[in-house]
């Protein structure tokens, strides 16, 4: 079933995401032979396609413009329909997270939802990324070195042995990615640079400027809270061929004008190396292993209707097996293979470890006569990092602060909300303090909406999860894909060390609005189970939500008894098995994964290279 | 649709609902932008067969206008511009033309066009069918998006709106770029910039300048 069967490949990657792409195509620059297997679709002609589905969605959720099936008369499509299922955020929300015949991750409900997404697409779930490249902090790769905590990386930002610092792979990764900052913004908790980014910064917003000047010395446990430039996979200038950013407020779910890098870039760079091969509508299904613990060959299913029949089974081999299918679907790759006794799992870690950055929103609106000027400007272009480490990190989780630019629209929807409310004479958005029932219309209408649209911001606080094994990715012994294939089953908590820095974030969050004299309009979500009392007792609760940022499940150590893969992303058990993504990483840190998945994606590919030239 | 067969049939569909179906193209963002730019040259749009050919129908468009920027609060001349090549309006009226209440609402704004408060009469003190269709008509322009007038009332009458659920539909993608409240919030609507880098860090036009006409 192999569309060609004379293309003999080198290296089979399964996933076409941002690791897979990456690799394959420095593989094919260097003359190898790739083959990549991509469970979902290839790209539509343009993006059309993709802002058509976005323009005419009523819930503009990251996937929107990926998955044209969400929904059949109002509900949502039954996961054991779907070839290529996935987690999505509206399958995700209180109403529908235990409902198997509409989420596609399975839940128990005794534990608090895992909230997070991804895509099963080319290009997978960086498509719909904001764009964030941050590099970790020094300490990130040595917790348990500095704060007793957790587990050192077998890799180090910087070293004396280049062969562990990941200094040089993060310069290579921003240019792969085409990251736009200034370097003197970013050298701050010891990070340190041999190099410039390849493109300035992308200028601060007037919401990010505004908070700036009215934090200015603001000081949390005698760390000095600074607005700073967040570096991005955004264009400040043209790179790569494609265009600087208009601002489009839109980098989540999708820019129209790919100034943002999404992996399809990558990808076209690596067909056109004349290599690499893709199989869309192909899902790998079984990693098969010979008596002499090397991988042989893996199996796939391949279909051509989201919703249709199977249309082919087949194997593929190669010198060397890639794994990049995200840190759901490549430990349920793994579990599902020889008949579910599992492989590259001596350790048993595998699926183990799950982790994300569990987010704490809050917002605010800033006082009359102050108007921020959201709702333009890329999604986030500042942040406040001082807090993503500091000695606190023995006791509790360090995050950091997204400043958001689409006023109130990741927490309540808006401009649509407030709009309803005040037309319809309701209070949802709890801004309109006009009586009930009573619409605003013509002068006065525009003027409040107005006043209010242009006052909001919100912070957002990525709060490091520790690394906790009973948060886990298993086989659900019940549900099924299209294909037959076992969905992901999820158990999910958080630990005290994580809720007291989610704790921390929420009097963090209103520290900052008493300062700028903003007022506080965070609410935790009624009926949600996405929160959490703290303290314990208090009847106070913390409300979180899902990053996207899903990490841990197949660790990298310093042996084989502790992590899964080792500082090469290679497999312990298996010699010509490599494991990549974020699903490496043994610890969360505070950064948003990319950037730094991308840097080990590009050492790892040299680390392939080099084992292809000597055998 | 393949853009090649949209170019043929030219920028404006006849059949107000197929032109609601139609495909967002980057023909069609840029229709927004360079409006006032094609006036100046003459636009296709303008000089294409007549949309409306009942003249009653064009009575009942003006005074649907006229109603729309009484309730919105926009300047008739920026909701539908003499010269239109978007034609957001006919998709407008004829969503809104669909509704029992329509002529109501038509008839009780044209006896009342002169009163100081007839935005009043209209939004709050008429009765439900009329009063939640006004609401409607001015979402659909703030939004772009259709609110059943029932759905309407019904979160008005209830005790905890936020847990009653409604179904918005877009009209178009050609709709969602033209809602007002991005307008009225002094900004461009996610993911339909009309503007450069870097504008962000500077501030806007003028609250005016969006929404009154010149």
């Amino acid at each position: 079933m192999c569309a060609d069967k004379t293309f003999d490949p080198d290296v089979v990657i399964v996933g076409s995401g941002v690791a897979g792409a990456l690799i394959a195509k420095q593989l094919g620059l260097a003359g190898r032979k790739v083959l990549m297997l991509e469970a979902g679709a290839e790209m539509p002609a343009d993006v059309d396609e993709y802002m058509n589905r976005f323009f005419m969605a009523s819930a503009k959720v990251p996937e929107i413009p990926y998955t044209p099936d969400l929904f059949t008369n109002r509900k949502l499509t039954d996961p054991k329909t779907v070839n290529a299922g996935r987690p999505t955020v509206l399958s995700l929300d209180k109403d529908n997270w235990l409902k198997p015949e509409e989420s596609y991750l399975i839940q128990d409900g005794k534990k608090v939802p895992f909230g997070s997404t991804y895509e099963r697409i080319n290009g997978g779930t960086v498509r719909h990324w904001l764009g964030t490249s941050l590099r970790f902090v020094p300490n990130d790769f040595e917790m348990h070195k500095r704060y007793g905590r957790f587990v050192d990386w077998p890799l180090r930002y910087d070293s004396d042995d280049k062969n562990i610092s990941l200094k040089a792979w993060y310069a290579e990764a921003e240019k792969e990615i085409g990251v736009s900052a200034d370097v003197k913004d970013q050298q701050h908790l010891g990070i340190t640079f041999d190099q410039k980014y390849p493109m300035p910064a992308i200028p601060l917003s007037l919401v990010d400027t505004s908070i700036s000047d009215g934090i200015a010395d603001l000081k949390h446990d005698d760390i000095l809270l600074q607005v700073r430039s967040t570096p991005a996979g955004r264009n400040s200038q043209p790179y790569q061929n494609r265009r600087a950013c208009a601002g489009n407020t839109n980098c989540i779910p999708i820019c129209p004008i790919q100034a943002k890098y999404d992996p399809s870039v990558t990808l076209a760079d690596a067909l056109r190396t004349g290599n690499v091969k893709i199989l869309y509508r192909t899902v790998a299904n079984e990693v098969v292993v010979d008596v002499n613990g090397r991988v042989r060959e893996i199996k796939y299913i391949q279909y051509k209707e989201d919703k249709g029949p199977a249309t082919g089974r087949d194997s593929v081999s190669a010198k060397v097996y890639v794994l990049a299918a995200n840190a759901i679907e490549t430990p349920r790759l793994l579990l599902m293979s020889m008949g579910r006794k599992g492989v590259a799992n001596s350790s048993g870690l595998v699926g183990k470890n799950l982790m994300d950055h569990p987010l704490y929103l809050a917002w605010a609106l800033m006082p009359e006569g102050k108007p921020v000027y959201p709702y333009r400007g890329p999604l986030s272009t500042a942040g406040i990092e001082d807090l993503r480490d500091g000695k606190f990190r023995s006791e509790r989780a360090a995050f950091r602060i997204e400043i958001g630019n689409e006023g109130w629209n990741f927490p309540i929807g808006d401009p649509n909300t407030t709009t309803l409310d005040f037309i319809n004479g309701i209070n949802i958005s709890h801004l309109n303090d006009g009586p009930r029932g009573q619409a605003l219309f013509g002068h006065d209408l525009v003027t409040k909406l107005n006043s209010v649209l242009t006052r909001q911001f919100r912070l957002g606080f990525l709060v490091e999860q520790s690394p906790d094994e009973s948060n886990q990715v298993t086989l659900s012994n019940k549900f099924t894909d299209r294909l037959g294939l076992p969905r992901p089953q999820i158990t999910y908590d958080l630990s005290d060390y994580t809720k007291k820095g989610m704790a921390e974030a929420k009097r963090v969050a209103t520290l900052i609005f008493d300062r700028l004299g903003a007022t506080e309009f965070t609410k935790a979500r009624p009926n949600d189970p996405s929160q959490f009392e703290w303290p314990v007792g208090s009847g106070q609760r913390i409300d979180f939500y899902g990053s996207g940022h899903i990490v841990g499940t197949y660790r990298m150590g310093t042996d084989r008894s502790n992590s899964v893969v080792n500082a090469d992303q290679r497999s312990w058990d298996h010699d010509n098995l490599y494991l990549v993504g974020s699903g490496t990483f043994p610890t969360v840190a505070t950064a948003n994964p990319t950037l730094t998945l991308a840097a080990l994606s590009l050492r790892t590919a040299e680390k392939i290279n080099q084992a292809l030239t000597l055998r | 649709m393949s853009d090649l067969e949209h170019e043929k049939q030219g920028p404006i569909a006849q059949d107000t609902n197929e032109q609601a179906m139609m495909p967002l193209t980057r023909r069609t963002i840029l229709t927004g932008a360079a409006a006032t730019a094609a006036a100046a040259v003459g636009s296709v749009g303008a000089q294409a067969a007549p949309l409306t050919p009942n003249q009653q129908t064009d009575k009942q468009l003006d005074l649907f206008l006229e109603l729309s920027a009484v309730l919105t609060g926009v300047a008739k001349a920026k909701l539908a511009p003499g010269v239109d090549p978007i034609k957001i309006k006919l998709e407008y009226f004829a969503q809104a033309k669909k509704e029992h209440a329509f002529a109501q609402l038509l008839d009780l704004f044209s006896r009342n066009r002169n009163a100081p408060n007839v935005g009043d009469i209209i939004c709050n003190k008429s009765e439900p069918n009329v009063r939640f269709l006004a609401r409607s008509v001015m979402l659909m322009w703030y939004l772009g998006a259709w609110y059943d007038p029932k759905d309407l009332r019904r979160l008005a009458d209830s005790q905890k709106p936020e847990d009653e659920k409604v179904f918005p539909v877009i009209i178009s993608p050609k709709a969602y770029t033209q809602g007002w409240v991005w307008r009225v919030a002094q900004t461009h609507p996610m993911g339909a910039s009309e503007w450069t880098f870097g504008h962000w860090a500077n501030k806007p036009p003028t609250l005016d300048s969006f929404i009154k006409s010149a």
